[in-house]
């Protein structure tokens, strides 16, 4: 399998606190191609600090993220805002939904940011919230959705321009068991069927039990690193 | 972009009580702005009609000592022959040469100190509109036995006389003798200055020169300009022409006057430039408000890839948007304001008292159509202007924290 992203020796320390806190230390790891991958750890081990800087919301102190032959670590900002927006998708923890577009308008912004055909767009957005099973909502705005379905929009929202990777940062956080389950089946139907990366910061046992490698981290660095067979 | 441009409709619409507020705020204060622009313009206007246009003209030629002793020695040489050369020059509406000088009017009952005006009906008429200014009588059209004379309605109140009286006017004739004669009071004007109404009367030139003993005298020559603001020019072309006499424009002649069109000027520049500010610092609050309550929103716009320039432009065009509702339903408000008040007229409290300085005790504004449209470019000018510390704001956000922001 390909490898989507690696990481060279990750460090990122923070300086602008009373005491400097080393929050990555030295993460040298390698994700391939469509693996569903849980980064676990307690609070302030790393873990949403590790996914920002591989999906390139924030810049390692030192080392290396390559992606796609690239070391993002060296991009302007520039430059990073067009790789976000051409190869990864992002869920967040809190739904983060543009509350003043539907769902059908929440799925097809980041293709309209891409420039993407308006048909092209319209048929792809149809298609992923049918695949999350919100073909009904089309037309209603998120808050007129529960919290399971607008994370369903969210996770649509992700993978509707085909990303080469997505980070999902706590994404069952605020969501009940039966919301939680459902959109962690939709999730790894979708990891399956269209061969998606997906790398979860999560504490919840029921995302862990999904995944099929979990990296634990603890005070910034890589404790264990397990691959798990489900099959 | 037009995503872009229905996000930032919905945007504005989030809340709508706070964007009602704002717009109703702009609409107010556009109709501020515009009343007093409007006002300081029928002001003008009228100062200008009534004091330069109907009693000193544009401008004025004398004999350089007339000035000090307005006498009838003081005659302008050749002064026929120089009012027929200016009235054939280009930019000149009108010439009246007349025979000025001071005297008494006296009626059965009283008596009161005037400037006797000698004019030719026609040219009077082409230059002051001193046919259009009688209250009550008519303009030198009666064939009476005596000489008609036009005066003031103020001066027929304090001589206690009403068309078809008889007055006697005394005056120094050129050689400084007394001369004393009757004239008929054929009607009576009406101006807004109730110290020219007071002080000003008018016959014919060719009686008054008869009577001063020399026909033909002239000690003014009023001057009205096609267009009053070549003033200057026209008055240093003159000057230079006739060097040996005294050229003075409206502004030389009536200082107050012009200081006072001249503060109100600045009056309404800091008028309309506070309500403008005050105006744009509301929107800038409601649209910084309106930012940070959307941080986390930012965040995740700017986190998917959106980039900044396209965050900073959907800020701008929000606050244009704002702008634009409440600037055209202010100026359209602004304009039916403004038509109506022109029809019914907006009565200065206490404005009798001011007639006596030429101001009118009624006020009809009006404004020209262009000024809505300045006016509106300059509210949305000041929109962007107020827009771009919030749009700042917005893509000074670090993506990361902003999507995590409670």
């Amino acid at each position: 399998m390909q490898t989507v992203i690696k990481t060279e020796g990750l460090s990122k320390t923070y300086t602008n606190t009373a005491v400097p806190v080393h929050a990555l230390k030295d993460i040298s790891l390698e994700f391939k191609e469509g693996e569903f991958t849980a980064i676990v750890g307690p609070s302030g081990s790393g873990k949403t600090t590790f996914l920002n800087v591989i999906g390139g919301l924030d810049k390692p102190t030192k080392g290396k993220v390559v992606i796609d032959d690239v070391d993002i670590a060296t991009m302007k900002e520039s430059q990073l805002f067009d790789f976000r927006l051409r190869h990864i998708g992002f869920v967040f923890q809190a739904y983060n939904l543009i509350p003043v577009l539907t769902a059908i308008e929440n799925v097809s912004f980041i293709m309209l940011l891409q420039k993407k055909p308006k048909k092209e767009m319209e048929a792809r957005a149809r298609e992923m919230l049918e695949q999350v099973g919100l073909s009904d909502k089309l037309h209603e705005r998120p808050s007129r959705l529960s919290g399971g379905q607008q994370q369903r929009v969210a996770v649509a929202r992700a993978l509707a321009s085909k990303p080469d990777f997505v980070l999902a940062d706590e994404p069952t956080a605020n969501l009940d068991t039966k919301s939680a389950f459902n959109l962690l089946d939709i999730m790894a139907r979708l990891n399956k069927e269209e061969n998606i990366t997906l790398i979860f910061s999560t504490h919840d046992q029921r995302v862990i039990d999904r995944a099929r490698r979990v990296i634990t981290l603890v005070d910034g660095a890589v404790d264990k690193d397990e691959h798990i067979d489900k099959d | 972009m037009t995503t872009l441009m229905i996000i930032s409709w919905r945007n504005i619409w989030r809340n709508r009580t706070r964007t009602l507020v704002i717009i109703t705020a702009l609409i107010l204060g556009i109709m501020g702005g515009v009343f007093s622009a409007a006002m300081r313009l029928a002001a003008e206007e009228q100062q200008f009609e009534d004091t330069v246009e109907n009693m000193i003209s544009h401008i004025q030629i004398h004999h350089p000592e007339f000035i000090a002793n307005p006498e009838a020695q003081y005659r302008i040489p050749d002064g026929e022959a120089i009012a027929g050369d200016i009235r054939g020059q280009n930019g000149i509406a009108s010439v009246s040469a007349r025979l000025v000088f001071d005297g008494m009017a006296a009626s059965a009952n009283m008596n009161a100190g005037v400037r006797i005006k000698g004019v030719d009906s026609e040219d009077e008429a082409r230059t002051t509109k001193l046919d259009e200014l009688l209250e009550e009588g008519s303009y030198f059209t009666e064939e009476w036995r005596l000489p008609s004379v036009i005066i003031g309605r103020a001066l027929a109140k304090e001589l206690l006389v009403e068309t078809g009286s008889r007055i006697v006017l005394t005056f120094q004739d050129i050689d400084g003798g007394i001369v004393s004669s009757s004239f008929r009071v054929e009607a009576l004007y009406a101006v807004t200055s109730r110290r020219f109404e007071e002080r000003t009367v008018f016959v014919k030139a060719g009686v008054l020169q008869e009577l001063a003993g020399e026909p033909g005298a002239v000690t003014e020559i009023a001057i009205l300009l096609d267009d009053v603001d070549r003033y200057r020019e026209a008055t240093d072309e003159l000057r230079a022409e006739y060097p040996g006499l005294e050229v003075r424009h409206w502004a030389d002649m009536d200082p107050t006057l012009h200081y006072s069109l001249e503060l109100l000027d600045q009056l309404l520049i800091y008028l309309v430039g506070i309500i403008i500010l005050g105006v744009s610092f509301g929107l800038l609050n409601t649209i910084l408000m309106s930012i940070l309550e959307r941080v986390r929103e930012l965040g995740v716009l700017l986190s998917i890839g959106m980039k900044r320039l396209k965050v900073f432009f959907m800020v701008v065009v929000e606050t244009t948007m704002i702008a634009i509702l409440g600037g055209v339903a202010g100026l359209i408000l602004s304009f039916f304001m403004i038509r109506f008040l022109n029809h019914r007229g907006v009565h200065i409290p206490g404005g009798e008292g001011l007639e006596d300085f030429g101001f009118a005790a009624v006020l009809y504004p009006d404004l020209p159509t262009s000024f809505y449209f300045e006016i509106g470019g300059v509210v949305i000018l000041f929109a962007i202007l107020a827009s771009i510390y919030p749009a700042w704001k917005a893509i000074r956000l670090a993506p990361a924290e902003a999507v995590r922001q409670e």
